[in-house]
């Protein structure tokens, strides 16, 4: 029997701070990122491929892209629990396969 | 590959951005034959930078989507279960598919682009709702109708809008296909989920649009972990696409308020088509 408590309401709540947040803490990443990078390479073309000197300014980047890329399946994770809470067996089983099925290919870009 | 200019990928996130959320359509459906044609980048690089610049546009419009009750979670969770698949073997079919069928293929999707804009089939745009009451369930409800049933509040209406969906396995068939394509080409995949939603499933226009972004936005992901595998994901071209990106679409959705949407999805059409050809022209070397 499903928990009312748990209302997809308040799941929608969740989700959208979890988007807004989650897009805020990245996109500063980002742009932090490319702000070192302006300061190491100054404001000429840059080849596409780090150099030795640019290092920091990549690794930063890179931790803003992996976490925007990880929102999503941060939204779905919160899902699950709160199917978890409501007791919504159904949609336990949909959210965990699609955490599993997009973890293959986190799994496969982090090795 | 070439020397790249920062601030004029950071322009092409821009102005991605702004048409993008002004005329409803995803932002890889211009960055990527930009990246192509302009700053000569392989295709696959293009499209993996595609895929991360949609991903944050998709998040942003989510945020706010969710926020008003218009994302049918349970709808977007449900139609994840096909569209991730499809993103990930579209991830691995563009390692094997040769640069030329793909630029052939994107110009094949911009041709359907351009078409449904210029002759007004435009069914992602957000200004030409139609009334989302008159959206009825049919007789073809499944078992899972009942839960993915949901409501919200719309505000020119003033009313609250209830609906049900219907034709569950028909919108799990075609979103595998979006995923597919989404992650093939780059786009965000919006322009089979929304009509699909929209015309078969009976979901109100509106909640089509807002559970297609949450949709994109982990398919989109997706794929994009999958060109990060075969590395076509290079943080220095994202960084400025993915600020231009976001920048743009806030931009794009204040000016939709204030511009004649017809006569800018026309002009906007038209260019698609000229794209298409330079696309073609790419495919057969003469650019």
């Amino acid at each position: 029997m499903e928990n009312t408590k748990w209302d997809e309401g308040r799941l929608k709540n969740w989700a959208s701070l979890t988007f807004r947040v989650g897009i805020a803490i990245s996109l500063a990443l980002v742009v932090i990122g490319f702000i070192i990078l302006i300061y190491i390479s100054g404001f000429k073309d840059i080849q596409p491929l780090v150099r030795l000197e640019e290092i920091p300014a990549a690794i930063v980047i890179s931790i803003g892209i992996l976490l925007l890329l990880l929102i999503p399946m941060a939204q779905v994770i919160l899902s699950t629990v709160f199917f978890s809470m409501s007791r919504n067996r159904l949609f336990i089983g949909i959210s965990v396969a699609v955490l599993c099925l997009s973890a293959v290919s986190l799994v496969m870009a982090l090795t | 590959m070439n020397d790249i200019n920062l601030w004029a990928l950071g322009g092409v996130g821009l102005v991605a951005g702004l048409l993008g959320s002004m005329l409803g359509v995803g932002g890889g459906i211009l960055i990527v034959p930009i990246l192509t044609l302009a700053f000569h980048l392989p295709i696959q690089v293009a499209i993996g930078s595609s895929l991360v610049a949609i991903v944050a546009n998709a998040c942003t419009a989510s945020g706010i989507y969710t926020k008003v009750r218009l994302t049918n979670i349970k709808l977007g969770l449900i139609l994840e279960t096909a569209t991730i698949p499809g993103a990930i073997i579209g991830g691995f079919a563009a390692v094997f598919i040769a640069p030329s069928i793909l630029s052939a293929l994107f110009g094949l999707v911009l041709i359907y682009v351009a078409y449904t804009m210029v002759t007004r089939r435009h069914f992602i745009s957000v200004d030409n709702q139609p009334n989302d009451h008159s959206v009825a369930p049919n007789n073809t409800s499944d078992g899972l109708s009942s839960s993915l049933a949901d409501s919200y509040y719309d505000r020119s209406l003033d009313k609250v809008v209830d609906y049900k969906v219907n034709r569950t396995a028909t919108g799990l068939g075609t979103s595998f296909f979006a995923g597919f394509l989404s992650s093939l080409l780059g786009v965000g995949g919006g322009i089979i989920n929304v009509p699909v939603m929209h015309l078969l499933m009976g979901v109100p226009m509106k909640a089509a649009i807002a559970t297609s972004t949450f949709i994109i936005a982990l398919t989109a992901a997706t794929g994009a972990f999958i060109y990060q595998y075969y590395g076509n994901i290079h943080p220095f071209i994202i960084a400025p696409l993915v600020i231009g990106i976001v920048i743009g679409s806030r931009i794009g959705v204040e000016l939709t308020q204030r511009t004649r949407g017809a006569l800018l999805r026309r002009i906007f059409g038209a260019f698609l088509f000229l794209v298409a050809i330079l696309m073609f022209l790419k495919t057969a070397n003469v650019i």
